[in-house]
């Protein structure tokens, strides 16, 4: 307790310096993201962006061609390409241009006339068994081809056939701009299903391949991805006791139940960067606690923080040296979120806290990137709930706020460190929701379903012949 | 008794004659009883009458006593699973729920073998995750309620389930308060209950 208060106190003074500063030099703020109720602004937070991004290179597709059978398949290919490329946020895109405009060769004082940077084309060729694509990537303005690969495709009725092309797209945004893509990922989340029942649902980070991965007809939330994308550990209720965790293998569907040998409902589970260790909350009688086990060799329960508060929902930094994680320890009954190094010890506060103010900060997700941790809070006691981003590791921490309309929680990063999926409430319904931190645009992922929580997956290995299986056990 | 007498010898009479016309061969002498006989049978069947009708009244006194008590237990039973509710963010024992949290109390203290699971609910507000730890801080604040006033904590199991069990499933302040709650549910002895003061 003395501990959670000093930490407060000594970190308050630089965070609220560091507030002042920020609002004093508060420029940036975009009046499209504005609309903020009166008296519902964050102490030393402002609407922003986080790349601040002034200019979008035009990117365009020359429609796809086929030979060798491939025909049908490179417009289903292109399409698949062409929407990650938009949701990567990171161009405008020139695309379904006629094909008798575009010709037949690359002529790249035409593409130049269209303003495009970039140009990508591709052919699909049909192989006995899937198919071939060969993809090629201009530099329009030094009228070169920067890179050509061959990506090899598995049959359209394959599982795996998006997200070899999630892949592709992949691919293109690291060539072109250096930095991860997030387009071979998925999203895991609870679905509210009524009766209080909630299941685990996984969906593409193109909002296709919706799939129910559990039927236990309970209480099936807060899933986190294994960092191997083929694993998912989430809390589930059995019988009305206490909630365990599971941890369930996507591949076989085989569960197993988290079993470290202590009385507590169990929660909020996040897997060590090492894929290795477990980090999770477990609630006792008057002591709720953050520990780590070791869901390899089911051994090795550690206790990380703890005490008589709440200490819950803990996330990895990327290189597992820290976890961020929220707890009631300031004595408000009103958590704020920390972060504390991964072995436990002191613990630094992260969000906005002003003492004497009912700020509300939950559910930290640290971002691939380490720079960033991202969390959802109030600023009023019956205010309602935005996505908030806070900078870590710097001496004048930034805290942004990144929505504001309905109510928005549980913030995951993806895979490319720029995109965050969250659950949200609009005055039309429930929903998932993507919000590039780069131009601040918002997608609606999932629509009209009541989703728990999400958890963003890292990029996904190629996993064909290996097909995803939902249902049963 | 004249007439009971008259009555008596009449009946045997008309047997007597009816069983005559059927049998051929006349039967023995038929021998009445005695005034004796009668006076004695006549006051076994008063004693057993006034027996009969005491049983009869100990056995409606005892079924009302019975249907009294089931229904102290039904009653007992309601009060022990009966709600109590929250304020927004809080697990705070409100002075609403303190009354209905004493009257369970009189009744497990009488109750020795009734255990109890105390479900924690949520509104829908605020971050699922943390509300399944305000859920958990509810259903302990009514176990150390309980233990406050000396029951044991091993009588009482309690589960949190957050925002995700709500009995209201709307979203306005109408709802939320009622789904603020602490749920009981009764785990053992549920044929103990005893209403209480005569344990």
């Amino acid at each position: 307790m003395t501990i959670g208060r000093k930490v407060g106190m000594r970190d308050f003074r630089p965070l609220a310096l560091a507030t002042l500063l920020v609002l004093v030099t508060l420029t940036g703020a975009r009046s499209d993201l504005a609309g903020q109720e009166p008296g519902d602004s964050f102490p030393g937070v402002r609407l922003g962006l986080i790349y601040e991004t002034s200019f979008q290179p035009v990117l365009a597709i020359k429609p796809f061609t086929s030979r060798f059978g491939g025909s049908g398949v490179d417009v289903q290919v292109e399409a698949i390409i062409a929407r990650d490329l938009r949701y990567s946020d990171r161009f405008e895109l020139l695309d379904s241009l006629p094909a008798s405009l575009v010709g037949e060769g690359v002529d790249y004082q035409l593409w130049d006339q269209l303003g495009a940077t970039w140009l990508v084309s591709g052919q699909v060729e049909g192989l006995g068994e899937g198919y071939s694509l060969v993809l090629s990537l201009h530099n329009v303005v030094y009228s070169e081809v920067r890179e050509q690969a061959r990506f090899p495709l598995p049959d359209t009725a394959d599982d795996d056939f998006r997200m070899a092309v999630h892949r592709v797209s992949d691919r293109i945004v690291e060539w072109t701009t250096g930095e991860p893509g997030m387009a071979a990922s998925r999203i895991a989340f609870s679905r509210n299903m009524g009766d209080g029942v909630q299941e685990i649902y996984i969906v593409d980070s193109d909002g296709e391949n919706l799939r129910r991965i559990t039927s236990h007809g309970d209480i099936s939330k807060s899933p986190a991805w294994h960092p191997s994308g083929q694993k998912l550990a989430y809390v589930r209720s059995v019988d009305l006791t206490p909630h365990k965790i599971f941890e369930r293998d996507l591949r076989t569907g085989r569960e197993k139940v988290l079993d470290p040998g202590r009385e507590g409902q169990q929660a909020t589970p996040a897997y060590h960067p090492n894929g290795r260790e477990l980090a999770f909350g477990l609630m006792g009688y008057n002591r709720t606690g953050l520990f780590s086990w070791d869901v390899e060799r089911d051994c090795c329960l550690t206790h990380i923080q703890g005490g008589r508060w709440e200490d819950l929902s803990p996330t990895f930094s990327p290189d597992g040296g820290r976890i961020a994680f929220n707890s009631n320890r300031l004595g408000t009954h009103i958590p704020q979120v920390f972060s504390v190094s991964s072995r436990g010890g002191q613990a630094d506060l992260i969000s906005p806290y002003l003492p004497g103010t009912p700020g509300y900060y939950t559910s930290p997700d640290w971002s691939p990137t380490g720079d960033w941790v991202a969390f959802h809070g109030r600023i009023n006691r019956y205010g309602r709930y935005q996505i908030l981003v806070a900078q870590v590791g710097s001496r004048r921490p930034e805290v942004l706020k990144l929505t504001a309309e309905g109510n928005n929680e549980d913030p995951s990063w993806a895979p490319d460190g720029r995109h965050i999926v969250f659950s949200g409430e609009r005055s039309y319904g429930y929903g998932l929701f993507v919000v590039d931190t780069g131009t601040g645009r918002i997608r609606a992922l999932v629509s009209n379903i009541r989703a728990g929580p999400p958890e963003w997956s890292g990029s996904l290995p190629d996993m064909s012949g290996e097909a995803l299986r939902g249902g049963g056990f | 008794m004249k007439y009971r007498t008259f009555l008596t010898t009449a009946v045997a009479a008309v047997v007597f004659m009816g069983a005559c016309s059927k049998d051929p061969p006349p039967p023995p002498e038929p021998t009445g009883p005695t005034a004796e006989e009668l006076e004695a049978q006549r006051i076994a069947d008063s004693i057993a009458a006034a027996e009969a009708e005491a049983r009869r009244l100990a056995e409606l006194a005892a079924e009302r006593e019975a249907r009294a008590r089931e229904a102290a237990i039904a009653a007992a039973r309601a009060t022990l699973t009966e709600r109590v509710h929250f304020d927004y963010d809080m697990a705070e024992i409100r002075p609403d729920a303190e009354r209905t949290l004493r009257d369970k109390l009189a009744i497990l203290r009488a109750s020795p073998a009734v255990m109890l699971r105390i479900e924690g609910h949520c509104d829908e507000r605020g971050s699922n995750e943390y509300n399944d730890a305000l859920g958990n801080r509810r259903a302990q604040a009514i176990v150390d309620f309980f233990t406050g006033f000396g029951l044991d904590a091993s009588r009482f199991a309690i589960v949190s389930f957050g925002e995700d069990r709500p009995i209201a499933n709307r979203s306005d302040e109408d709802a939320w308060a009622m789904n603020r709650r602490g749920e009981f549910i009764i785990t053992a002895g549920q044929n103990d209950i005893n209403p209480g003061g005569t344990p």
